[in-house]
């Protein structure tokens, strides 16, 4: 075998220091995209990790929780008043607080996603030429109004009170929407999850594919993570973009066939252990004194704020 | 006495910052050496094999190759950079992660030509390479339609064509059929015979002991229990006992039993 071994990989190189001064790498737009992705993977071990935690409300049976969670979400979405949005907001907070959970981290994803899907998206709603009433502020003053087709757009362009009013409503629904669905994503695992939905009859199908999703991200992120690793450890130089955007799009492909080979492994494997098309669950307990008295309480605070 | 090419000082990663990997690891590889780096499932191997290959960066702790830091900061340096992948290499242990090219010949041309080495040079040290390791044959095959054997051979090509110093060789033989394995214990042995640099991550202790390497040892606490030779490490039981590399083993013989200890290596020592 010695004897075999090509003579290019018996030559050294001829230095053992390297060139200088031929600039830094800078990062690209792919390797922010894994770090990204990576993120999905760190996210999923914090959550599990928070959910198992032996505070206040991961001791909750998760039926109440999912209960909590519909029915806050339908208060949340009722409320027209922006004092009752609040102090849901603030009820939410100080159950984070008692749940021991990671305030500023949760908060800063929370704001981020609803300043982009409530703030931005409802923003334009706020101008005087979709929502009419009394101009607070005023952005564009033109000589004389315009007619569009149908609309009239007025000489005044602003944003009115109510149009304003509009936005922060929508902004609170949104960030109070997500604070319920991260707490209680935070305080209970994915498999509690699944068995509470299971146990309220929730379809078996929606379920399957809910549990087969939520471990094909994971198998996705992990496969892509590993993938950009092995490319970094054949890369001497920087990639340019539109190079980065080919190698993605080509290697995309090649991730979805290899998903797709141990999808169909999954499922035999699943198969070969009896697999019927049903979800059969174990270790469903009563629910607590604990439990009753939780939802008894969530249920008195979710009416106080529907009275309001 | 042989040149230093890679050390770690105080090496600790954790994962999530969360879960321990590796802690406080010091290691010094000399040039030419064999050196594993065995240990249970999960001690860590292929955490300190992904650090010494500039993938993840350690969370404490330095670590030195050819006596240049090697840290985030500087393999965002052009210069280093090139000068670093060109000189190591890291087969992974899941092929399939590692190759990413659409057929075999282009994974094998692919770090040859990110190292600008010209497309005639690269092109005859794919094939010199694809003749090795025979998969010739193989060339235009994408790498789903390989086998186990024909993947890791792919995978180690597919590094061996950067014609790197040091190799970095996680769990080589791990799933491979007995002739597979023959085969690659023979080209890391003339792989270390042409003075490259291999340093191997594996619980295979046959394959420590056939190839006669240094040995870090690392316990399930992520640490190393012990620095030696193979011949040493491998004769003390006790230890091997301690960090999980082999287990006591009950058998019936009818109404007998008798208990002995266990491992793959210790079975076919010879």
């Amino acid at each position: 075998m010695a004897s075999d071994i090509p003579p290019f990989l018996l030559t050294k190189p001829a230095a053992h220091t390297y060139e200088r001064g031929r600039g830094k790498l800078k990062t690209t737009f792919i390797e922010k995209g894994i770090h990204h992705l990576a993120e999905v993977i760190r996210t999923g071990y914090v959550q599990w990790e928070t959910a198992t935690r032996d505070n206040f409300f991961q001791k909750i049976d998760a039926r109440v929780k999912v209960l909590f969670l519909i029915f806050f979400i339908i208060i949340v979405s009722l409320k027209k008043d922006i004092l009752a949005e609040a102090l849901i907001g603030a009820f939410l907070f100080i159950l984070m607080l008692v749940s021991r959970l990671n305030i500023f981290r949760l908060y800063k994803r929370i704001l981020f996603l609803a300043f982009i899907f409530g703030f931005l998206v409802a923003l334009p709603s706020a101008f005087n030429f979709i929502t009419r009433g009394e101009i607070v502020l005023t952005v564009l003053r033109m000589p004389k109004p315009l007619s569009l087709w149908i609309y009239m757009i007025p000489a005044e362009i602003g944003l009115t009170r109510e149009g304003l009013y509009g936005v922060i409503m929508l902004t609170l629904r949104v960030a109070n929407s997500l604070a319920i669905s991260f707490f209680v994503l935070n305080t209970t695992t994915f498999t509690e999850i699944i068995k509470a939905l299971k146990i309220l009859r929730i379809a078996d199908g929606f379920l399957m594919i809910l549990t087969l999703s939520y471990k094909y991200i994971f198998i996705f992120a992990r496969m892509a993570e590993d993938m950009h690793l092995a490319k970094k450890s054949r890369l001497a130089g920087q990639v340019n973009n539109t190079d980065a955007r080919r190698w993605i799009a080509g290697r995309m492909a090649l991730i979805f066939k290899k998903t797709q080979l141990r999808c169909e492994d999954i499922f035999k494997a699943m198969l070969c252990r009896g697999f019927s098309n049903r979800i059969m669950i174990y270790g469903v307990g009563k629910l607590q004194a604990r439990d009753w008295l939780a939802g008894v309480t969530f249920s008195l605070v979710g009416a106080l704020f529907l009275w309001m | 006495m042989k040149e230093e090419i890679i050390r770690l000082e105080g090496v600790s990663y954790s994962y999530h910052d969360h879960v321990p990997a590796v802690c406080d690891i010091d290691l010094a590889i000399g040039e030419g050496d064999k050196y594993a780096i065995i240990g249970a499932n999960g001690c860590g191997k292929s955490t300190l094999l992904q650090i010494m290959n500039g993938l993840i960066y350690q969370s404490r702790g330095k670590f030195f190759f050819r006596g240049h830091e090697v840290s985030e900061q500087a393999l965002r340096d052009k210069g280093f950079l090139r000068f670093f992948r060109e000189r190591v290499g890291y087969v992974f242990q899941d092929s399939d992660v590692q190759l990413f090219c659409p057929t075999v010949l282009d994974e094998l041309l692919y770090g040859p030509l990110q190292l600008e080495i010209g497309k005639e040079e690269a092109l005859a040290r794919a094939f010199q390479v694809m003749e090795i390791l025979k998969i010739e044959n193989l060339k235009d095959r994408p790498s789903y339609m390989l086998s186990g054997g024909e993947k890791k051979r792919v995978a180690l090509g597919s590094v061996l064509t950067m014609n790197p110093e040091v190799l970095l060789l996680d769990e080589p033989t791990n799933g491979l059929d007995p002739r597979t394995q023959c085969f690659l214990v023979e080209l890391m042995f003339a792989l270390s015979e042409a003075g490259k640099t291999l340093v191997i991550a594996t619980h295979d202790l046959a394959l420590v002991d056939d190839l006669h390497t240094t040995v870090a040892l690392l316990s399930e606490a992520h640490r190393i229990e012990k620095l030696g030779a193979a011949d040493d490490i491998l004769s003390d039981e006790e230890l091997l006992l301690s960090v999980n590399l082999v287990h006591e083993h009950t058998h019936y013989n009818g109404p007998a039993t008798h208990k002995h200890r266990h491992s793959h290596y210790f079975f076919h020592k010879h």
